[in-house]
């Protein structure tokens, strides 16, 4: 035996083993990609780099031989600079999306590509418990979302993007429909966390704790829970019904309700913290933002969310029937389509920019256009013009744009001395909402009114107070932001129950450049929307206006993914040993050594855009299994892994043994999952045996929701036994 | 009388053979007409040497096919006013006789096709005093007092090699000879092996008996087909002479002898690579350890070296190591050949001992510039060196001097450059090199030698930015550093020493977009000087997108919109009224 | 790689001396470039046949060595040194001119299969550089004009 030394600890190991054989039998990780035992030392990706007194190369762990008395550095600053910049240059090759567009773009990270490919899969259970894994209220938000994912989604390279929104909403349908999924609870901590409003931050960060194993309790100060979903979107887009039974599981998961409690009237943050570990105040923006026009404060001007929770709640604010909305939002689309269902005869929607601009979902803007609803565009309010105290008219500034601002869209600039004047009944003004500041006193505010809370840790300026949503920051926004936001502060309030440190630091992952993806052999087909009930129907009543994706049409609509985000995103060593050096691969930003190809056989997809070029796939089928389907081909830079003359796969000797597949490192190589839609998914192999020909053979298993995802052999008789995957699976079975 | 024309590739391509057919077409007796390899004064060539009776030589220089006639009044008559145009200068003459030759001693002077030749200048007579007189140990005894480095580029000593060879157990082994000969600016190997290739296969023999094998191989490359051509002749030869095969000179030692031809990989001067490559495979480095001498070709203990190495081994057996060992520094002994090319006014190969300086080289015995542009830099060591700026031109030759220097010794590529070569240019142009020769198995060398030419081409593109240069040496260090190989671990060398020397040029470059030496064509722009123009119109008439205009005897202007910098007018203009800005 | 019709008996002779010669890959596929003028997708699989290295192995260092070419090259194989020396005596220039002149890039041919141009390794000839090789023969210290002057030479010889 030889005696050595790696990092400070004495080791033993057997002469002629390897430094790295030494460092592994005493459980001293070094990175490797290229190296495994079924091959011959291969010394590529120079990963396993180590550092040994006296010699003044770094040796490579995999090959050089350990020797007595000899000192190794597995981490010095050395050896860790050598690894991180092999790890930037490696990544700055590998051209693949470990995550989708559509998943990075979603504030609160839904695996979007996840729960769509299991909805084409028809795996609707699946696909419900993915989403619910970030998202408590996805029928409700599948309805309300204005869907940054469907943004990011390349899919609109092609044509359009994928209806994420309404796929989500389907399965969640389908949750409500049956016996809904409710989460396991851990055991309980004996932790009590007091929630403060029961919006959808509010509702997220409990059930969310709750299912961590803490006592949660949300106090709100309406007679429903819901916020803004209950009271600030109209019921033909939201059905109280829907989001009843949504919260109904939030409660059922084992969240505590206390309605019609007000904050500095019924209790204090203080007084909460008190009988509390921790609190979270997530009391929304509640107040319409002025907009600070002459003649704001005349009878028949409304405040936008005052007006839609007025309906909401039954009484319903007098309109008239000529009636003028102030904005381009999504809530001055609430309004103008409230006021066309609650009889006005003449509804205007003033925007100071054009169609283009406007913030509101399109679908939402055609709708309303198709209910009756008359835009001004280019116009804004100059005055509100009243008699005896009541709106009469409004007097609009004609606008035109300008050069674009901060934010891209072209300024509006008014048209010197040309104004127009409509008469009104009544104003509804839906340009924003605020933060009531009254209420929350006792936390540090900003400039613009908002509470200050860590973007990392949600901590306030009280300890064990956490805040969320749109009362904190930069304000109101979207209910997916403040449904990320509360997900992640769930994790931030658990670590702080907990006593732990949270590491939000955000783990490397690869993307692709956009602007170098050709679409052109994707074969175009629409985007499918739910059917909907007809203009001249829907603009008499608050029934739903969506009526829903069918079965078909949510499974049709979701086999459009293009699958961008890697399938073995959960199980990649390349990803793995890149996130633990902090590298940054743009700063060797170049060309690319492959084009994004692909080459399939019924078992296996080769992708040559990310291969690393470790050469264990080409080694394996070599040295292993005697094959040699595969190659290196060409030399340096553009060094490719490919059959002899390009050749697919298929044509190959290749007998789907696996092996390569197994030991490739990445992306490159994967084994299809028995699914007809690929989807990545956060699967664990575990060892398996069968019997072939009477001998025990291993072989490596996936299974995802109870289902064999796939299936590598994992040893010579199974590599050999000339058995079909579906063959092996049936064994499984 | 013997008329000996100088046959190297570099003869032949000036037209040596066609002089050599014209010669035959004249009256001259064409047994008195014959060939010799490389004469080293390459750009005198076509070369034709005439011995009296005496042995006296008059050299004929730069001669065409039309000067077939005059050569034959001048043999006919002994006059030499028929060719006095021809005769080499006295200074040009001073090109060959401050060299001090031993590795090329034979070279331009025998017959590289005709065993006979070699043997009347005493060839073969150190591998018989080898095999018959010495034991193995005694030979690499010699070498190790003659001190003789490898002279490939790493520059580790010679016996050291042999010895763990020979220790290395195992009947079967192999005596390797690299040939493969692949520094762009380089081809002392080639010349060696095109004018005296029984020098080498003596040397090789002499090792192969000095660490036990049996097998003598040439890995040389395909871009050598001359070379392959006469090597593979001088072998038949040896084998018929009985000197290759079995029981050589009627002792018990026996070798037998192949060429492999490389077809085209740079990385293949790597010893490993090279070994792939012997055995029929991908030229892909291996790693070390196990070292060749251990587990090389067949994985059979293997020795690897250079061709010059060999070519000094007869001359060390027959005068001795101490002989070799008193030429040169404390930590270089013998002789180097370079391979001296670029800007100098005289091109060719150079041997001298070790301890002069680069200064006698490319001055003293090159003659400095060929232009009147100053001398800049010397590029040494080819993609693994470095450039070597004009206030070191004192630098002893000698390894150590030289590594400190950043370049390497190299294998004696020495390629001068003059003012309006740029640095960055030249980096980039090495980069590009290494980068395409990169065999593709390490990331560092295959993905980092890419990226560095990406940084460098922007830089010369004027896209560079700051922080480059610091990111360049980064990434040099880390490549260095994490490479599997020699030529992804000396790959950085020439960014690195350009860096060094000459920052400022990398700094115009990126801040201010400019290059100095007014060769990046996205960096400069060619006007017209009206004082000097004469308005000949053929800049205009030259221009490919007509982009100069004027009228005739009136200056000219270039419309810069229009301009594609392909620089033809600056090259064409007579007056140097073509200025690049 | 297309499939073209080609001679195979051409390789009997190259194949009965170096198939059983362990090592030998690399000299027959010179031999078979040498005969064929490239390497034809028919030979590979012939000469994979004869001495049993699988066809993605013979590709893989077919594809690693820059002599060896997969498609037929014109009458006249132009290789343009890119050595140093080459380099800093403006090879560029030549390469443009060639460019120019035929309409080809690097490793491609011309329409009339006339040309064919290649930018290959240090060719040695240093001292005469800029240097390109056209077939068997070097031409030595380049400049455009001599340049262009030559391949009209050679395209007039050709007609």
């Amino acid at each position: 035996m030889i005696n050595l030394t790696i990092n400070g600890k004495a080791v033993q190991a057997p002469e002629g083993s390897t430094i790295l054989e030494a460092a592994r039998s005493a459980g001293i990780y070094i990175p490797t990609l290229c190296y495994d035992e079924a091959v011959e030392v291969y010394g590529a990706c120079g990963l396993c780099v180590v550092e040994a007194e006296g010699i003044p190369k770094l040796l490579r762990s995999c090959s050089a031989k350990v020797s007595e008395g000899m000192v190794v550095n597995t981490e010095s600053e050395r050896v860790v600079r050598s690894r991180k910049i092999a790890m930037e240059l490696l990544m700055s090759a590998h051209d693949g999306d470990c995550v989708a567009p559509c998943q990075l773009n979603c504030p609160a990270r839904t695996d979007c590509q996840g729960y769509v490919g299991l909805i084409a899969n028809g795996e609707y259970d699946a696909a419900l418990k993915l989403i619910k894994n970030k998202i408590a209220l996805p029928a409700s938000i599948g309805r309300v979302c204005p869907h940054p994912c469907e943004k990011a989604c390349r899919r609109k390279n092609v044509e359009e993007p994928i209806n994420i929104a309404q796929i989500k909403a389907f399965a969640a349908d389908m949750d409500l429909k049956s016996d809904s999924y409710i989460p396991e609870v851990q055991e309980a901590t004996g932790k009590k966390v007091a929630v403060i409003g029961g919006g959808p931050a509010g509702l997220t960060a409990a059930y969310y704790l709750t299912i961590m194993g803490h006592s949660v309790t949300v106090y709100d100060m309406m007679d429903k829970m819901g916020g803004m979903l209950r009271y600030g979107i109209p019921q033909y887009r939201l059905p109280k019904e829907v989001l009843d039974k949504e919260i109904a599981i939030i409660e059922k998961t084992g969240v505590k309700f206390v309605n019609n409690v007000k904050l500095g009237v019924d209790f204090t943050i203080k007084s909460l913290k008190e009988e509390n570990d921790a609190v979270i105040v997530a009391v929304g923006a509640w107040k319409s933002s002025s907009m600070r026009t002459k003649g704001e404060e005349l009878d028949g001007v409304y405040g936008g969310i005052d007006f839609l929770r007025g309906v909401i709640k039954g009484n319903a604010p007098e309109i008239g029937d000529k009636v003028a909305i102030c904005g381009g939002g999504n809530t001055a689309m609430d309004a103008c389509r409230t006021a066309v269902r609650l009889g006005a005869k003449e509804v205007y929607v003033v925007y100071r920019r054009t169609r283009n601009e406007m913030p509101a979902d399109k679908l939402e803007i055609d709708e309303a256009e198709e209910e009756g609803v008359i835009y001004k565009f280019l116009t804004n309010p100059l005055s509100f013009n009243g008699e005896n105290g009541k709106v009469k008219s409004v007097t609009l500034q004609v606008m035109e744009l300008g050069e674009p601002d901060a934010s891209g869209r072209r300024r509006p600039v008014p048209v010197e001395g040309k104004t127009e004047e409509i008469a009104v009944d009544s104003v509804i003004l839906a340009i924003g909402q605020k933060l009531v500041t009254d209420d929350v006193q006792e936390l540090e505010l900003n400039e613009r009114g908002n509470i200050i809370a860590d973007t990392d840790f949600f901590t306030t300026n009280i300890d064990g107070v956490f805040a969320i949503g749109d009362a904190t920051n930069r304000g109101a926004s979207i209910a997916i932001e403040a449904i990320g936001e509360a997900d992640r502060c769930a994790k931030a309030v658990d670590a702080y129950l907990n006593c732990q440190e949270l590491d939000t630091r955000v783990p490397y992952i690869s993307k692709r450049d956009e602007s170098t993806i050709d679409y052109s052999d994707r074969e175009k087909q629409s985007r499918l929307t739910p059917k909907v009930l007809a203009p001249e129907v829907r603009n008499k009543n608050f029934d739903e206006v969506s009526l829903g994706f069918t079965e078909e049409e949510a499974q049709a609509e979701a086999k459009r993914c293009l699958e961008c985000g890697c399938r073995e995103y959960y199980k990649c060593k390349l990803l793995k040993v890149a996130q633990r050096y902090d590298i940054n691969p743009e700063r060797f930003k170049g060309e690319m050594p492959q084009k994004y190809t692909r080459d399939e056989n019924a078992f296996i997809e080769r992708n040559t855009s990310k291969c690393i070029l470790c050469g264990l796939c080409v080694r394996s089928c070599r040295e292993v299994m005697d094959i040699h389907a595969i190659g290196l081909m060409g030399r340096g830079f553009k060094t490719d892994v490919s059959p002899a003359f390009a050749l697919p796969l298929n044509e190959t000797k290749c007998n789907n043994c696996g092996l390569c597949v197994q030991l490739c490192p990445t992306g490159s190589l994967t084994e299809k999952f028995n699914l007809e839609k690929q989807v990545p998914l956060d699967e664990k192999y575990t060892e398996e045996f069968v019997e072939i020909d009477g001998k025990k053979s291993s072989v490596l298993v996936s299974r995802y929701n109870g289902k064999i995802l796939r299936a590598i052999p994992n040893d010579e008789i199974s590599r050999n036994s000339g058995l079909s995957r579906e063959e092996l699976q049936n064994l499984l079975k | 009388m013997r008329i000996v024309i100088g046959q190297g590739s570099c003869g032949i391509a000036a037209g040596a053979e066609k002089v050599r057919k014209a010669l035959l077409n004249t009256n001259i007796n064409a047994e008195e007409i014959s060939i010799t390899g490389c004469i080293g004064m390459c750009y005198l060539e076509p070369i034709v040497d005439i011995y009296d009776d005496d042995n006296k030589l008059t050299r004929l220089v730069k001669v065409s096919e039309n000067d077939a006639d005059k050569i034959a009044e001048y043999i006919e008559s002994g006059n030499k006013d028929a060719v006095k145009d021809l005769i080499v200068s006295d200074e040009d003459s001073e090109f060959l006789s401050k060299q001090t030759r031993i590795a090329l001693r034979n070279c331009g002077i025998i017959n590289p096709e005709q065993i006979d030749a070699y043997l009347s200048v005493g060839g073969y007579e150190a591998l018989k005093k080898s095999v018959k007189d010495m034991s193995p140990e005694d030979v690499i005894e010699v070498i190790k007092t003659s001190g003789l480095a490898g002279r490939g580029g790493a520059g580790f000593p010679t016996w050291f090699k042999w010895n763990a060879a020979r220790q290395s157990e195992g009947d079967e082994k192999y005596l390797i000879c690299n040939a493969d000969e692949g520094d762009p600016g380089a081809f002392m190997d080639r010349a060696v092996i095109e004018s005296d290739p029984h020098n080498l296969i003596e040397g090789m023999l002499i090792g192969a008996y000095a660490i036990g094998a049996k097998h003598a191989v040439v890995y040389v490359r395909a871009e050598y087909p001359l070379a392959i051509k006469r090597l593979k002749n001088a072998i038949k030869q040896a084998e018929e002479k009985g000197i290759i095969g079995n029981n050589i000179f009627g002792t018990d030692f026996s070798c037998d002898f192949t060429i492999k031809a490389g077809a085209g990989a740079f990385v293949c001067g790597e010893e490993t690579a090279l070994i792939e490559s012997l055995e029929g495979h991908r030229g892909m480095p291996r790693l070390k350890p196990p070292f060749p001498a251990q587990s090389g070709f067949w994985r059979k203990p293997s020795n690897i070296n250079n061709v010059e190495t060999f070519a000094n081994v007869s001359w060390i057996i027959n005068n001795g190591g101490e002989a070799f060992a008193a030429m040169g520094t404390e930590g270089s002994k013998g002789t180097k050949v370079f391979a001296v090319t670029g800007k100098v006014k005289r091109s060719g190969l150079v041997e001298i001992p070790m301890g002069k300086t680069l200064k006698d080289v490319i001055f003293d015995i090159g003659g400095g510039m060929k232009t009147d542009k100053p001398f800049k830099a010397v590029q040494m060591g080819g993609p693994s060196g470095g450039c070597i700026p004009a206030e070191l031109i004192d630098t002893v030759i000698d390894y150590k001097a030289l590594g400190a220097t950043g370049a390497i010794m190299g294998s004696g590529g020495m390629v001068v450059m003059d003012e309006s070569t740029c640095m960055v240019g030249m980096a980039k142009f090495f980069l590009d090199f290494t980068a395409k020769e990169s065999c593709g198995k390490c990331i560092h060398c295959r993905i980092g030698t890419k990226r560095m030419l990406e940084m460098l081409e922007r830089i010369t593109k004027g896209e560079g930015k700051e922080g480059d240069i610091e990111l360049l040496e980064e990434l040099c260090y880390s490549i260095k550093d994490g490479a599997l190989c020699g030529l992804g671990q000396t790959a950085p060398n020439p960014v690195l020493t350009t860096i060094k020397y000459f920052r400022d040029e990398y700094e115009a470059h990126i801040n201010e977009k400019k290059c100095p030496a007014g060769e990046c064509s996205d960096l400069i722009e060619y006007k017209i000087n009206a004082d000097k123009c004469k308005g000949c119109t053929l800049c205009a008439r030259n221009c490919p997108v007509n982009a100069i205009s004027g009228t005739v005897k009136n200056p000219h202007v270039i419309d810069t919109d229009k301009c594609i910098k392909c620089g033809k007018c600056y090259s064409v203009c007579k007056f140097g009224a073509v200025v690049k800005e | 790689m297309e499939k073209r019709t080609v001679d195979l008996s051409l390789l009997d002779g190259v194949l009965e001396e170096y198939a059983q010669v362990k090592g030998s890959l690399i000299t027959i596929l010179q031999n078979t470039q040498d005969i064929y003028g490239y390497l034809p997708r028919e030979a590979i699989e012939l000469i994979s046949e004869k001495t049993g290295i699988a066809t993605s192995e013979i590709m893989g260092v077919g594809t690693f060595y820059t002599q060896f070419r997969f498609e037929p090259v014109g009458k006249y194989l132009i290789m343009l040194c890119q050595g140093t020396a080459c380099h800093v005596n403006s090879s560029e220039l030549i390469l443009q001119t060639i460019k120019d002149e035929l309409g080809i890039d690097d490793g491609e041919t011309t329409e009339d299969g006339l040309f064919s141009l290649k930018c290959v390794a240090c060719l040695g000839c240093c001292s005469l550089s800029p240097v390109m090789m056209i077939n068997e023969d070097t031409y030595g210290s380049l400049t455009p004009d001599k340049t262009k002057k030559i391949l009209r030479e050679l395209r007039e010889a050709s007609k």
